[in-house]
């Protein structure tokens, strides 16, 4: 019985996942604070503070909102609708049945117009999730395997996932922000420093390096966060085939890629919506070579 | 400053302390609260088989053997005392109810009743439940017992006289397969 489940555990799995993700956010920090200083370096300081007081103010409030509706705003991006308890029985039974086996609260339920195979969710903790699966979904998966698919994103709710994909997204789109003030503001500078030439040089490359980079480990994380859904998923089931059953049925579905979704939501889909730029997922055969392994 | 040391070391013991302590409420907390869970579910079972043998009289009334065990096994299951008892009945009422869904098929009329289908549906969704609840209350009791024997979890547990508690356990004889008759 004991050896059945010696080869790799799923508690282990998403404890290894887990720690990774801090060593990835702790790069994001890095970066962050890194190109803060290199500003600060730039710049007079008289200069440097009016700038920070002017962003804190911004990026606080940036932040607030985009905490506390993110889930709002991917509802709403995708054009979903709220899941009826009547029309959609199964739906609601089968996730009904899955925060028994998390013991988590029950998510809000919607439903967005898509020929794909896919699924999402969103929010800030796992009191306020939303869990929206496509048409293609409920018409195309059967119980067990659309049972997998909503244990995935469960597994992400209670992973919170949700929380941290939204506030890396809005990271992201901060330095973006910053970088973008940086760069404007050399325009109305006159160049008499020369001992500061070199961190405005300096500050130029972080300023075009650091989104592409934050991006690229955003990516990283999301793809590993997949792999910690899927074992998740089984953690609730108990039944990996079910999950692998629904990776091929996508393999093997031809969808034309999806225009409604936007970068920000990719991530926390069931499977990239976008199929060919395969960044923010895993390969699927590589998904179901690890779940076959469980 | 060396006052201030203490003070800060000692608030800190102290707060490790309540920590653990909490730990061990919040997670004996939930193994109730499961435990509960499965109670739940269990009489959501119990509540729909009055339904379901009403529609199967109406249109196989002289299936009286499957019929009485499924009306037994209910009996069993509202009446038996304490959660082990509780899933004993339950396993009893599942191959009861198999037995019934295996008739089915020689009545088309009774297979075809949307209200019986509706029933069929919710008896096994409610029985997936109970699998899950008690899936989620052995879960509870794995992540209580770690924190009982693992360091230094182990020395709060000896400290708070917390005991490792026991799995909700299927005897033998519930393993074996559930021979279905035709």
């Amino acid at each position: 019985m004991k050896d059945e489940y010696k080869r790799i555990d799923f508690r282990d799995q998403i404890s290894r996942n887990k720690n990774k993700s801090v060593f990835l956010m702790i790069i994001i920090f890095c970066v962050f604070v890194l190109f803060g200083y290199v500003i600060s370096l730039a710049f007079e300081p008289g200069f440097f503070f009016l700038i920070m007081i002017i962003s804190i103010i911004f990026s606080v409030s940036y932040i607030w909102i985009s905490f506390y509706n993110s889930h709002k705003i991917a509802i709403a991006s995708v054009g979903a609708k709220k899941a009826s308890r009547t029309q959609h029985k199964q739906f609601y039974s089968l996730v009904e049945g899955l925060t028994i086996a998390s013991g988590m609260p029950m998510p809000e339920l919607y439903i967005m117009p898509s020929e794909q195979i896919n699924a999402f969710a969103s929010g800030r903790d796992p009191k306020n999730a939303v869990i929206c699966v496509t048409d293609g979904a409920l018409e195309k998966l059967d119980k067990r395997e659309l049972e997998a698919v909503l244990a995935h994103e469960l597994g992400h709710v209670a992973n919170y996932d949700i929380r941290y994909m939204t506030l890396t997204a809005v990271m992201v789109g901060m330095i973006a922000i910053v970088s973008q003030i940086f760069l404007r503001s050399l325009w109305f500078r006159g160049g008499n420093d020369k001992d500061k030439g070199i961190f405005i040089v300096i500050g130029i490359i972080m300023a075009i390096l650091a989104p592409i980079v934050v991006s690229l480990v955003q990516m990283a994380i999301s793809r590993k966060r997949e792999f910690v859904a899927d074992a998740s998923a089984v953690k609730f089931t108990r039944y990996p085939l079910a999950l692998i059953n629904a990776l091929k049925k996508i393999q093997a579905d031809n969808f034309p890629p999806e225009k409604l979704v936007s970068k920000v939501v990719a991530p926390l889909f069931f499977a990239n919506p976008f199929k060919k730029l395969g960044s923010t997922h895993p390969p699927i055969a590589k998904r179901i070579e690890a779940l076959e392994r469980m | 400053m060396w006052e201030w040391i203490l003070i800060g070391v000692l608030a800190l013991v102290g707060f490790i302390f309540f920590i653990y302590y909490n730990r061990f409420v919040i997670l004996g907390n939930r193994i109730d609260n499961s435990l509960s869970q499965i109670d739940v579910q269990l009489k959501r079972r119990a509540d729909l088989i009055p339904n379901l043998i009403e529609t199967v009289k109406a249109f196989a009334k002289h299936e009286k053997a499957a019929i009485k065990a499924v009306t037994d096994a209910r009996k069993a299951l509202v009446g038996a005392k304490g959660i082990e008892k509780k899933v004993k009945a339950d396993n009893q009422l599942e191959s009861a109810l198999k037995s019934i869904f295996a008739i089915a098929e020689n009545y088309p009329d009774l297979k075809a009743n949307t209200n019986f289908i509706e029933l069929q549906r919710e008896l096994s969704s409610t029985e997936d439940r109970v699998a899950y609840a008690r899936q989620f209350y052995n879960d509870s009791i794995l992540a209580y017992n770690n924190l009982c024997k693992a360091l230094p979890g182990a020395f709060f547990a000896k400290l708070y006289g917390k005991t490792e508690k026991e799995y909700l356990k299927i005897t033998e004889a519930e393993r074996k397969v559930v021979k279905v008759k035709f």
